[in-house]
């Protein structure tokens, strides 16, 4: 009996003990640590030990800080983020992505990094297209972390035996789609490409010289009914109708291009160039990658230039998150990255002859409304895409209605 | 029948017992003061109930109303402070179209799934009644499997069995000749993708319903049944004049509940039809209130439409909680 009172006295002061310290570590969160809240890609393996050289580095010269990175996945992070936002304990430092910065910079989600630009390495040389995405009102909120573009991954023995070269215009990329639809079988994508990327569908817009959405005297107007548009739409849909037995509705992330690459059931995909490592091991010597090619000769197709950006939100220990930025932007952190398929943040660190690089040359954005986000959480050009696609709207009623719809949020 | 009914009812049970207390003599004695005493006690009683319940629900709904008159947007929220803004995102709900596309949606879809659970619920309920045990103990497992199936999983199995390149389903109607249904996307249009919701939602509701009717199919005297049978009537009119007026009080309940279910339901449709897909087309009400609140951080009108959820789902609960009550009188 008394052996059991013992026990359970030594098991409640443990607890009290662990209470305790659990107590003190939050309380004292501010200043011996820092929370950095990063995109599940950073969990690679390959991509581990960069963010790990970056926290070694800053802890070269904050000693005995700890950072605490947790990963979040895009569908979530911004839900979870107003949360803390609402209640307190934001994140010292978060991965943006591109497209999401202008509605949370407007709202004063961030702290104006503007005055710490001298500490981060390379800022004079940002990539314009990223170091646009962090700036608001004339000042800047977020750090250029790295950039993504879209390549053609292919099988280059279905090429070979097809007596197919690597195509130069975007003629050319459909007539092999075509020849190699024949001799596919039932199911079998020459070129996979989920109905509704949106990313992937834009970039024969911008190819035809259309557009978005763009401001006229502070409104937004939306661009997709111009003829351009129209006319890139178009080409969109008949380039999809021959090459692609996708579903018409499908997303690009679901599944995973790679994945239907690796099955066999695809003779290209379009996406990162990263894919390369996913394409199944029956496959990885005869795969091969070239850049999508503009319907005008010469050219690539202007690519939807994706990203992110760190940033600092309000209520941040800003010293310590400028100072891990600082050390996970370095040129030798960018280099990394761009060892293992990024873009790295400086056009003093990119290289041509990298094919994602080559594939950036020309690239197109997003209109930076701050309500921008809400067009594509409402999915308003997936949906036209789905509409063209499966024939239920004319290019021209789908491309109407989309815009109707643009509009409206974009004045909101 | 209904005489017959009534009386088959009159059992007084504790309840009622205890309300009517201790036997006339005694209580008579009694001081005014400690009868308004007794008369307190079931208030008593009663009140730490209420109390959790105005913690636990009354005060979110609290601020939930005080938010539903406020612009609190992204801005507000980082701010910690929202403006008054009268009835103003009431307005711009009822001015809304997609609001109102989207009640008409959700209630059509309400009426389905509700016919849908009851009737097929009721249907395995009579089924059982008649199959051997064996039989009726493997249905009933199975049932009670697919009632403790968690959503989140049941929809990771129904988006592998209808995938459009690799799934059971196009593989099994092709095979069957069926017809040609090999890369068939069962998420093509709002119609289809909604009747994949219904499947899952039915699917998983059935079970209840059965159970429920199939313990309440145990109160039918089976000497009325025996007795409608000898008198000549067929199967359908002894399930209407015999069965389904014991049955009734158990329908309503297990009716209005599942109205209330399926007009507020989240999980099914938004991850099978996944968020990617969704847009104002094809919303239901808990989705709309998800996407104007959560995705276009437009936490005010978010909560006003809530309210006006609540309002919706509270009217129809005046209805069940009305039978509950009279149900209760039969005396």
């Amino acid at each position: 009996m008394r052996k059991r009172i013992a026990a359970a006295a030594l098991l409640t002061a443990a607890l009290a003990v662990a209470a305790s310290t659990a107590l003190g570590a939050t309380s004292k969160a501010s200043a011996n640590a820092i929370t950095v809240w990063l995109q599940a890609d950073a969990t690679a393996d390959n991509w581990k030990p960069i963010t790990a050289a970056a926290t070694a580095a800053f802890q070269a010269k904050h000693p005995g800080v700890a950072v605490n990175i947790q990963y979040q996945t895009w569908g979530a992070h911004l839900q979870k983020f107003d949360a803390t936002l609402a209640g307190g304990n934001v994140p010292d430092v978060i991965e943006m992505g591109n497209t999401e910065m202008t509605k949370y910079m407007a709202a004063g989600a961030f702290l104006d990094l503007s005055g710490d630009k001298a500490s981060f390495p390379n800022a004079s040389t940002w990539l314009q297209g990223l170091a646009l995405s962090g700036r608001y009102g004339g000042k800047t909120y977020g750090v250029p972390y790295y950039a993504g573009s879209r390549v053609v991954t292919y099988r280059t023995d279905l090429y070979k035996k097809a007596g197919i070269k690597v195509p130069t215009t975007l003629a050319q990329f459909q007539a092999a789609g075509a020849k190699l639809a024949k001799q596919g079988k039932k199911g079998f994508s020459p070129v996979y490409i989920a109905g509704t990327d949106w990313y992937f569908a834009m970039s024969f817009v911008f190819d035809y010289g259309g557009g978005i959405a763009s401001q006229v005297s502070g409104k937004w107007k939306s661009r997709l009914s111009s003829p351009k548009s129209i006319a890139g739409l178009t080409a969109y849909k008949n380039f999809w109708n021959a090459v692609s037995k996708a579903s018409k509705t499908g997303t690009e992330n679901n599944p995973q291009p790679y994945d239907v690459y690796a099955q066999g059931q695809a003779a290209a995909i379009i996406g990162p160039a990263w894919f390369s490592c996913c394409v199944g091991k029956q496959y990885t010597g005869v795969t091969g990658q070239f850049v999508v090619p503009s319907h005008t000769k010469g050219q690539v197709m202007p690519g939807f230039l994706g990203g992110s950006d760190l940033a600092v939100p309000i209520g941040a220990n800003k010293s310590l998150a400028v100072d891990w930025i600082a050390a996970y932007t370095s040129t030798q952190s960018e280099k990394a990255l761009q060892a293992i398929g990024n873009i790295p943040n400086s056009t003093s660190l990119t290289n041509a002859s990298k094919i994602n690089e080559r594939a950036a040359a020309r690239s197109w954005f997003v209109p930076t409304a701050k309500n921008w986000v809400n067009v594509e959480n409402g999915n308003i050009l997936r949906n036209m895409l789905a509409q063209i696609l499966t024939g239920k709207l004319s290019v021209k009623q789908a491309a109407a209605s989309a815009g109707d719809n643009i509009e409206s949020v974009l004045n909101a | 029948m209904r005489r017959l009914e009534r009386s088959s009812r009159y059992v007084p049970d504790n309840a009622a017992i205890a309300a009517e207390g201790l036997p006339w003599p005694r209580r008579r004695r009694r001081s005014l003061q400690s009868r308004a005493a007794r008369g307190s006690v079931p208030y008593l009683l009663i009140l730490p109930v209420v109390g959790a319940i105005a913690l636990i629900l009354g005060y979110p709904l609290y601020s939930m109303i005080r938010l539903s008159f406020e612009r609190y947007g992204l801005f507000e929220l980082i701010k910690h402070a929202g403006p008054s803004v009268g009835l103003h995102n009431y307005g711009s709900i009822l001015h809304d179209p997609v609001f109102w596309h989207t009640l008409v949606r959700t209630a059509v879809f309400t009426v389905v799934n509700v016919a849908l659970t009851m009737v097929l619920g009721t249907l395995i309920a009579l089924l059982l009644v008649r199959v051997s045990t064996a039989v009726r103990i493997l249905l009933t497992s199975g049932l009670v499997l697919a009632w403790s199936m968690p959503a989140v999983v049941a929809v990771q199995v129904w988006i592998w069995m209808t995938n459009l390149q690799n799934g059971v389903l196009n593989y099994a109607l092709t095979q069957l000749h069926i017809g040609d249904y090999s890369q068939h996307d069962w998420f093509g249009s709002t119609l289809s993708q909604l009747g994949m919701v219904t499947t899952l939602i039915v699917w998983g509701a059935i079970p209840f319903v059965v159970v429920t009717v199939y313990a309440g199919l145990a109160q039918v005297p089976a000497e009325l049944v025996e007795a409608a049978e000898v008198d000549g009537a067929r199967p359908w009119r002894v399930f209407l004049d015999v069965t389904y007026p014991i049955l009734k009080p158990i329908f309503l309940i297990l009716t209005s509940l599942s109205i209330i279910w399926d007009f507020g339901v989240f999980t099914q449709p938004y991850l099978l039809i996944e968020q990617s897909k969704l847009h104002a087309g094809n919303y239901l009400m808990a989705i709309y209130l998800f996407e104007e609140g959560y995705f276009k951080s437009d936490f005010g009108r978010g909560a006003a439409i809530s309210i006006l959820m609540l309002l919706m789902v509270a009217a129809m609960s005046v209805f069940y909680v009305r039978r509950m009550v009279k149900m209760g009188d039969v005396r």
